[in-house]
């Protein structure tokens, strides 16, 4: 049933003008996944108000196109300039922009458009598949389950630091620390907010992250000058005339399993509300560092780590949408604007949204899958323009990008006190560039605190006050706590390994 | 006599101001101020009357989203504006209601809102699982534990029903708060965690319909469902009093001949097919008051919840 649905929905897709709709979609997601500040739920709560007068159908293509655009936009300016365009895109980083200081930025977009494509793909197969089981499984994760998720994200930034384990630890603590700023989500008490209203509502996602990524990386480059790829680099990549992305595109099938690993990890995040893109594309570049035969090799332009990421980060769009056709609530903050725009059109989503609206689902569906492989697509294309980028003196990207991004930070809500709070981000992230603590390790624990803290606090009230034991009997529980020890044992088991093997 | 002091008062007030803008609405565009941001129920609920308020009332109607500070900013911002009727919003009622009468500063005062009109009000019901053996509120009573109920946040307006109502009725109860959505609530009974959801009745029909909640009561004083109880017939005539209000008001002072042309532009609006439409596809429940009914029922909402601000505190 599903997937004639799915091709009812392509064949209405190619029909008539609503190609336009998706395609202007797929240009303004990639032009605000590029922009740093400006991601996909910025794009979506834009055009909330100007899809009112259009046929729901055709909102549902321009919000598909954009949804499913972003991410790969934000993949070029984190693999050009070590500064994500969308927070998902963070990951990204790590390995992306070494490639970009080698020259090899062609390999490395080629990689992420390719990885993109394939992860929207696999996450969409997914979602058909379960769909039929959708209901069941957004029953089975309860508060107890997104609590152990959340300590399995925590678990992970303890491995994804090697070297670095106590600098890790401490910028999760701050992160935490952040999260917990504002009202307490279940008994309304203020915590450190110092007597400033504007911290009742806790620290807003966007503008932190924003700060954190985007203005220190531009107060970094600003310090430094010059261009972003290093001479050395930049004499190889003008030899190269920007090669590589072919090779980029295939080694996505080279590492085939690093790619399912992550559309998979993608698709299973997504559909956890509350955790988002920017905890599934790190769960999915920490566990492919782990599970690699040669941890230490990344960090410094393992290809493989541009892969998992932007597998991950497309293909949690499918996943978010387990949750909306079984019981029409949102799995991340872009399917809420989604269905925001499906109320504001008289649909009121619930339980019977794909026995009534399937046109509505289906033709999202479709648009966000199509509008991954033609962002990336369009992406090859410009890809050669793109990475001049990197060649371009610091004293125009700086002005340019800080400026576009705290404009971004602005209109979302039109307070000037985020702005503020962008700037405040951006410094204490660029202390911690300089004195070498990692930033994603703060921000995902920015980004967990809060459902942590929320869920733990549910689940001692809903458990009587016996949280473990009432964990132990739900079999998922048992499940991700299994896979917490073992986040934590295995570097330590294989350093053992590799100490014996040794000797 | 205080109260015809006031009005004496307002009258001058009206007079002076009316006379000066006799022309309302002129060509100048109306900003209808939403304490929320966009797609939510109260954005939604107007974009959906603009259009149809610019043709009953002959102007322009811009919505603004200015979210925020549990939907005080908004109405600040109104409260701010000048009364010449071209800055109306819509307020959460009795959320704030209940806010103020517990003492804390909404920045802005609800006594001096011009109120213009009352556009739509649902009332509560009470849902368990589907398949719980759980039928009446006895039952529920019955289960010989503290009732665990879901909710989104301590200050919301059913939460704060939930701990009236219970007590009326004479249960324990937790709240287990912090869901992220109603929709989130619902699926907490659901999954079986909690016992039981206290909504509007309209949130609860999505999930009645297929059977994956039943309701077990209406906070009303007539059946509204077959085959389900209300709690009037149970005895507890005050939990009908009980309900979610989207409210209609403009900035203090407001001169009486703009409030009236406003509210005949709603009521027209509330009338129109392409609302009366909408509202029965979303089983949103209309229900339009004037400005007097809405001052009315404002005044006796802060009395009725001034009695149980101890136990709300």
């Amino acid at each position: 049933m599903g997937f004639e649905a799915l091709l009812g929905a392509v064949a209405e897709v190619a029909s008539g003008g609503s190609i336009l709709f998706l395609l202007a979609g797929v240009f303004l997601g990639l032009c605000f996944g590029v922009i740093p500040g400006l991601g996909g739920t910025t794009a979506l709560a834009l055009l909330i108000p100007v899809t009112f007068g259009m046929d729901s159908l055709d909102a549902m293509y321009l919000a598909g196109g954009v949804m499913g655009a972003t991410s790969f936009g934000g993949s070029i300016t984190a693999i050009l300039l070590n500064t994500p365009g969308t927070a998902p895109n963070a990951a990204t980083t790590f390995d992306g922009y070494p490639l970009a200081q080698q020259g090899k930025a062609g390999l490395a977009i080629g990689a992420a458009a390719c990885a993109s494509s394939m992860g929207g793909l696999i996450g969409l197969v997914t979602l058909i598949i379960f769909i039929p089981l959708a209901k069941e499984i957004v029953l089975s994760f309860g508060p107890a389950e997104f609590f152990l998720l959340t300590v399995l994200g925590l678990a992970a930034i303890a491995v994804s630091v090697r070297g670095k384990l106590l600098r890790g630890l401490i910028a999760g603590g701050v992160g935490l620390i952040i999260a917990f700023i504002g009202a307490d989500t279940i008994t309304g008490d203020l915590r450190f907010t110092g007597g400033i209203n504007y911290l009742w509502d806790g620290v807003p996602l966007v503008p932190a992250l924003t700060g954190m990524f985007a203005i220190s990386q531009m107060i970094e480059l600003a310090l430094k000058g010059g261009t972003v790829a290093t001479s050395s680099g930049q004499d190889e990549a003008a030899n190269m005339k920007i090669s590589g992305v072919g090779e980029g595109v295939l080694s996505v099938f080279k590492n085939w399993g690093v790619l399912l690993r992550g559309s998979v990890i993608g698709t299973l995040i997504g559909a956890i509300p509350g955790l988002g893109g920017t905890v599934a594309s790190f769960l999915a570049y920490s566990s492919t560092v782990q599970t690699d035969k040669d941890p230490e090799s990344y960090g410094k332009g393992n290809i493989r780590g541009v892969i998992a990421p932007e597998s991950a980060n497309n293909a949690k769009d499918g996943g978010s949408l387990i949750p909306t056709v079984a019981f029409g609530i949102p799995g991340s903050a872009e399917t809420a604007l989604f269905l925001g725009i499906l109320v504001l059109h008289g649909i009121d989503p619930g339980p019977t949204i794909l026995l009534y609206h399937e046109r509505e689902i289906y033709g999202l569906i479709v648009a966000i899958t199509f509008a991954a492989v033609a962002a990336s697509l369009i992406g090859l294309v410009l890809s050669r323009f793109l990475v001049l980028i990197t060649r371009i003196d610091v004293g125009i990207v700086v002005p340019v990008v800080v400026a576009i991004s705290l404009t971004g930070v602005y209109v979302l809500d039109g307070r000037m006190a985020d702005v503020l709070l962008t700037v405040i981000m951006g410094v204490i992230g660029y202390l911690m560039i300089r004195f070498d603590y990692p930033r994603l390790t703060l921000v995902i624990a920015l980004v967990l605190g809060e459902t942590a803290e929320r869920s733990f606090h549910q689940v001692q009230l809903i458990s009587d006050g016996q949280p473990l034991g009432f964990m132990m009997t739900r079999g998922i529980s048992v499940l991700l706590i299994a896979a917490i020890i073992i986040t934590f044992f295995l570097p330590i088991a294989r350093k053992l390994f590799q100490k014996k093997s040794a000797a | 006599m205080m109260n015809k002091f006031c009005a004496g008062i307002a009258a001058l007030g009206v007079l002076s101001a009316g006379m000066a803008l006799a022309e309302f609405p002129e060509d100048k565009p109306v900003k209808f101020v939403v304490p929320y941001s966009a797609g939510g129920g109260f954005d939604t609920i107007v974009r959906t009357f603009a259009p149809a308020v610019e043709e009953t009332l002959g102007a322009t109607v811009v919505p603004e989203n200015i979210k925020g500070a549990s939907g005080t900013r908004g109405g600040q911002a109104v409260a701010r504006s000048k009364p010449d009727g071209y800055t109306i919003g819509i307020y959460n009622i009795p959320g704030l209601t209940v806010s103020q009468t517990l003492g804390r500063d909404l920045g802005f005062s609800l006594d001096d809102v011009s109120w213009i009109a009352n556009l739509a009000q649902s009332k509560y019901g009470i849902a368990v699982k589907g398949d719980s053996p759980v039928n009446t509120i006895e039952d529920l009573c019955n289960l010989g534990h503290a009732i665990k109920l879901s909710d989104t946040g301590k200050d919301t307006t059913s939460s704060i029903t939930s701990v009236i109502a219970f007590n009326i009725i004479g249960c324990d109860i937790v709240n287990v708060t912090g869901y992220s959505g109603s929709n989130d609530t619902m699926i907490a009974v659901m999954r079986g965690e909690v016992d039981a959801t206290l909504k509007p009745i309209s949130s609860l029909a999505k999930y009645t319909a297929t059977d994956d909640l039943k309701l077990i009561v209406t906070f009303t004083d007539d059946t509204v469902v077959e085959g389900v109880q209300n709690t009037t017939e149970l005895g507890f005539p005050t939990l009908a009093k009980f309900g979610l209000n989207r409210v209609v008001g403009g900035p203090p002072n407001m001169p009486a001949d703009v409030i009236e042309t406003l509210a005949a532009g709603f009521k027209d609006a509330v009338a129109s097919p392409a609302i009366v439409e909408w509202a029965a596809g979303t089983s949103t429940d209309l229900s339009f008051m004037d400005a007097a009914e809405t001052k009315a029922m404002m005044d006796e909402l802060s009395e009725f919840y001034l009695q149980y601000k101890d136990l709300l505190q």
